[in-house]
């Protein structure tokens, strides 16, 4: 949809993040073994092969969330999105898949399209989505089922939609953080981190 | 080869004999001829022998040489024959190798056209398949955006269906509620006219209860009044009744008074001597409370005194440590105020000295200032002077150069009026004049204006060269101030100094706390926004309702609840398949489970068939029990009645028999029955009573019936005749 225009809009970066975060989840969902492999198809997207799921509630739940988050984007209202993973037996949180997003906020008054081409931006985005898939080989194994959450930061003032609530930060006990790659879309800007509990054994 | 040799040795010898005998033999003829004609004749056959013998090995090896040669020419032949044909053949070969290569030669050749040909396909073919992949992209890319579209479309076809989906259950739930709402508008409706009905007939009740209830009122004011009227009766029956208890208390009362009288007054009396006695108290406690304070003094005055003495002595001998003629405290006040004087004075004369020494520094000042304002002009003198002599050299150069002008000038014109006509050249010369004048007058305005300037920059640099001097001046009259302070006030500026220096050090030292703390906050702050941490005054997190963790805690907590009631229903099972409990009870558990336990039927099933079967067998073995027992019972009394003994087995193999007629319970014989399967008889004391009777029927006649018998009789003669 933006391939034909030659700026990047605030409306068309708001659309180029929530797309990422939704493959993202997905693909995040999916090396971790969240949901089994094989209710996952493979697609193409940024030019590399991603996992998206069929499950019909997954899906409703994830499009509710980022077309949600997209609007937020577009109010550049959000601060930080994040994955939770919680273990279900002892409802701890096991790890944690942190997004900072800072958005230029000039975007807003200034309407007119940045110079920034599509390429770049889903060269860095598919370098982060690669970087994501690397990180399984370190993260420690999930043996026991797990559930996951997505948590959205936002400012204090923003109203709170029907079908959200107000919730805890979910922090990790003891942790270790990563920090990963970033990409930009010269208006908005994610900063990718995750944090996992430290296993007392390694 | 040497034989050879040797025999053309030998030859060469032959030969210079035979020429040797060939010259002398007539003279050896002639001499000799008679005696060495034998030796030279034999001599000649052997040579003529050996050369003949020569000849023929040297034809001999002729022949050989030439058959050799033969032969060799032969092979020669034959060689050069071989060397032909093989040189033939390699000919051949070589022109066969020849029409190879070039049958190689135009194979490459046809291979390279064929490959360039085909080279060319495979680009023709490369392009093709690059035309036909992008054909392929490009239709892919509609296929796409077609698929897209089509998954939207069916997206919203779902959505739409689903919308009308809930828009028909919708529908069909509000007719629901509403048939629901009709169905029980009409109950409510039946309800209030039931309603309505009770209410008529609970307000006639009502009317009558009414009515009941005012004659019962009535009735109750009426008891009420009565009741009252008891009561006070009866409080006045009880105060008669006290009136009177209390009349008959009187004389007591009266004796009690006269008593209580006394005691109170001899109670009066103790109390003001109590009061007296407390008194007398509170001054011995104050008196006590003085003494006590007065021995403290006591003890403080003597302290005091100790160590006034000690004063006094001190001060005594003051006078003997200072040397001073101090006997008494006078004495030490009159040096005191010697003293005293004597500082007044000294500071008299320091107020004084530092009052000259600060008039002689401000005089100092002063002159310093007078000097530098002198030495200032003084400059300024010398830089006029300097100026004014660089004026008149500059003056003196212009006087030189006018007059080189003037003289050059005049010998122009001089030689102008010795060559020139007089008024021929006079206007051009006038003109000329004029021109050389006026370049004259520029030049010279020229040299002033720089001369202007020259000047202008001099006094520049004076000005300068001045400001210059009276700095260094001020400095170093400050640094000779400085000096001159620092003489007086060293220690004060040190210390002030060390004091800025300290104070620079702590400064620093804080600065560099301050950044350490800076940056470990900085990383805290870094580690917890990595963490997730957030500020509750500009941020809040939120997520949706319905998210898949509280789907998943949920979905847990039910299979939980569902395998904890499984859980306890199977124990329950168990437990009562444990039990046994009745056949009944178990079916009818059995039966209830069924429908959740399924598996459970089959077992309980069988079991309930094993118990049965256990059952009736048990109840089989009780009761063949109780018959063989009766049986035996039945048995064992006939056998006692009929032969009069009681068999009793005592032990393995023992029996004791028991005679019907026996004297005492214990007269009892034992048998013993042995391994053969033979009865002996034990020893018993009643046996010994029988001692005749053994002998005669166990021992003589060895039948035990008639033993047994016997002593029935026995017994039973003596019973009976007894």
């Amino acid at each position: 949809m933006t391939s034909t225009l030659k700026g990047i809009t605030l409306k068309g970066s708001a659309e180029l993040v929530a797309d990422f975060f939704s493959f993202g989840i997905n693909s995040i969902l999916y090396q971790r073994g969240i949901y089994p492999p094989e209710t996952f198809t493979r697609v193409t997207h940024y030019d590399m092969s991603l996992q998206l799921t069929t499950d019909p509630k997954l899906k409703t739940y994830l499009t509710n969330v980022v077309s949600q988050l997209k609007e937020w984007l577009f109010e550049c209202s959000v601060q930080k999105f994040v994955l939770v993973i919680t273990c279900l037996e002892t409802n701890e949180v096991l790890e944690r898949w942190q997004f900072d997003i800072e958005c230029d906020k000039s975007a807003k008054e200034i309407s007119a399209p940045r110079e920034k081409s599509i390429k770049t931006i889903q060269d860095e985005i598919r370098s982060v989505i690669r970087q994501v898939t690397a990180t399984v080989t370190f993260l420690p194994l999930l043996e026991t089922p797990c559930a996951f959450d997505l948590l959205v930061y936002t400012d204090k003032d923003l109203m709170v939609p029907e079908k959200w609530e107000e919730s805890g930060p979910q922090i990790i006990d003891q942790s270790e953080e990563v920090r990963l790659r970033s990409f930009t879309t010269s208006i908005h800007k994610v900063n990718s981190m995750v944090a996992y509990k430290r296993t007392d054994s390694a | 080869m040497d034989l050879e040799d040797d025999t053309t040795v030998l030859t060469t010898l032959k030969s210079f004999n035979s020429f040797i005998s060939g010259s002398e033999p007539p003279q050896l003829l002639s001499e000799h001829s008679a005696g060495n004609t034998h030796l030279q004749s034999r001599f000649k056959r052997s040579m003529e022998l050996l050369e003949a013998a020569e000849k023929v090995q040297s034809k001999n090896r002729y022949l050989q040489l030439d058959q050799e040669k033969k032969q060799m020419e032969l092979s020669h032949k034959r060689a050069r024959y071989e060397l032909e044909r093989a040189a033939s053949d390699r000919a051949r070969d070589l022109e066969h190798e020849v029409d190879r290569r070039q049958d190689l030669l135009g194979r490459i050749k046809k291979l390279e056209e064929r490959e360039t040909e085909e080279a060319k396909n495979l680009s023709e073919q490369v392009e093709g398949n690059r035309s036909l992949r992008k054909n392929l992209d490009g239709l892919n890319r509609n296929l796409e955006e077609r698929d897209t579209r089509l998954n939207t479309a069916n997206q919203t076809i779902s959505s739409l269906k689903d919308e009308i989906r809930e828009l028909k259950q919708k529908i069909q739930n509000q007719d629901s509620t509403v048939s629901a709402q009709t169905l029980e508008n009409q109950e409510l409706q039946e309800q209030l006219d039931l309603q309505r009905r009770k209410h008529q007939e609970v307000s006639l009740l009502c009317q009558s209860l009414q009515a009941a209830q005012t004659t019962c009122s009535e009735h109750i004011i009426k008891i009420k009044e009565l009741e009252r009227r008891l009561a006070l009766q009866e409080q006045d029956f009880a105060i008669v009744k006290n009136i009177k208890s209390e009349v008959a208390k009187v004389p007591d009362l009266e004796k009690d008074l006269k008593r209580l009288r006394e005691d109170n007054a001899f109670l009066r009396e103790s109390r003001e001597n109590c009061s007296l006695l407390k008194e007398e108290v509170e001054g011995l406690r104050r008196k006590l409370e003085r003494m006590e304070k007065t021995k403290e003094e006591l003890v403080n005055m003597e302290l005091e005194k100790e160590r006034l003495l000690d004063k006094l002595k001190a001060w005594e001998n003051i006078g003997q440590s200072t040397g001073l003629n101090i006997r008494k405290p006078e004495d030490l006040s009159r040096e005191v105020i010697q003293m005293q004087q004597i500082e007044i004075s000294l500071k008299e004369q320091n107020y004084t000295l530092n009052s000259r020494v600060r008039s002689v520094e401000h005089s100092q000042s002063e002159l310093r200032a007078e000097l530098s304002q002198q030495r200032g002009k003084a400059l300024e003198e010398q830089k006029k002077r300097e100026a004014q002599d660089a004026l008149v050299r500059r003056l003196q150069k212009r006087v030189l150069l006018l007059t080189k002008e003037r003289d050059g000038m005049r010998a122009i014109l001089e030689s102008y009026d010795s060559e020139l006509a007089p008024t021929e050249y006079s206007p051009q010369l006038g003109k000329r004049l004029r021109e050389a004048e006026d370049v004259l007058q520029r030049t010279q305005s020229h040299n002033a204006e720089m001369e202007g300037q020259l000047t202008k920059a001099q006094e520049e640099t004076g000005t300068l060269k001045l400001q210059l001097q009276t700095v260094q001046l001020e400095l170093e009259s400050l640094k000779k101030q400085q000096a001159s302070a620092s003489d007086g006030n060293t220690l004060a500026t040190k210390e002030e100094v060390n004091i800025l220096r300290q104070k620079i050090e702590d400064l620093e030292a804080e600065r560099q706390r301050l950044e350490e703390q800076n940056n470990i906050l900085e990383m805290r702050l870094e580690r917890h926004n990595l963490q997730g941490d957030y500020d509750p005054v500009k941020t809040r997190v939120l997520h949706f309702k319905m998210n898949p963790t509280a789907v998943a805690k949920q979905q847990r907590h039910q299979d939980v609840d569902g395998l904890r009631e499984e859980v306890a229903r199977l124990r329950e099972l168990v437990r009562s398949l444990q039990d046994g409990g009745a056949a009944v009870r178990l079916q009818d558990d059995a039966g209830a489970h069924a429908a959740g336990l399924g598996l459970s039927l089959p077992p309980s099933k069988e079991v309930l068939d094993l118990r049965k079967q256990m059952e009736s067998s048990e109840l089989r073995n009780q009761r063949l029990k109780e018959v063989f027992q009766r049986k035996i019972q039945e048995f064992r009394t006939v056998c006692y009645v009929l032969t009069g003994y009681q068999i009793d087995i005592t032990t393995e193999n023992q029996y004791r028999l028991t005679s019907v007629y026996g004297e005492h319970m214990d007269d009892s014989l034992l048998f013993k029955k042995g391994s053969n399967g033979s009865m002996q008889l034990m020893e018993t004391e009643f046996s010994k009573t029988l001692g005749e009777m053994v002998a005669l029927h166990l021992h003589h006649q060895k039948s035990m019936p008639a033993f047994l018998s016997a002593v029935t009789l026995d017994l039973f003669s003596r019973q009976t005749a007894i």
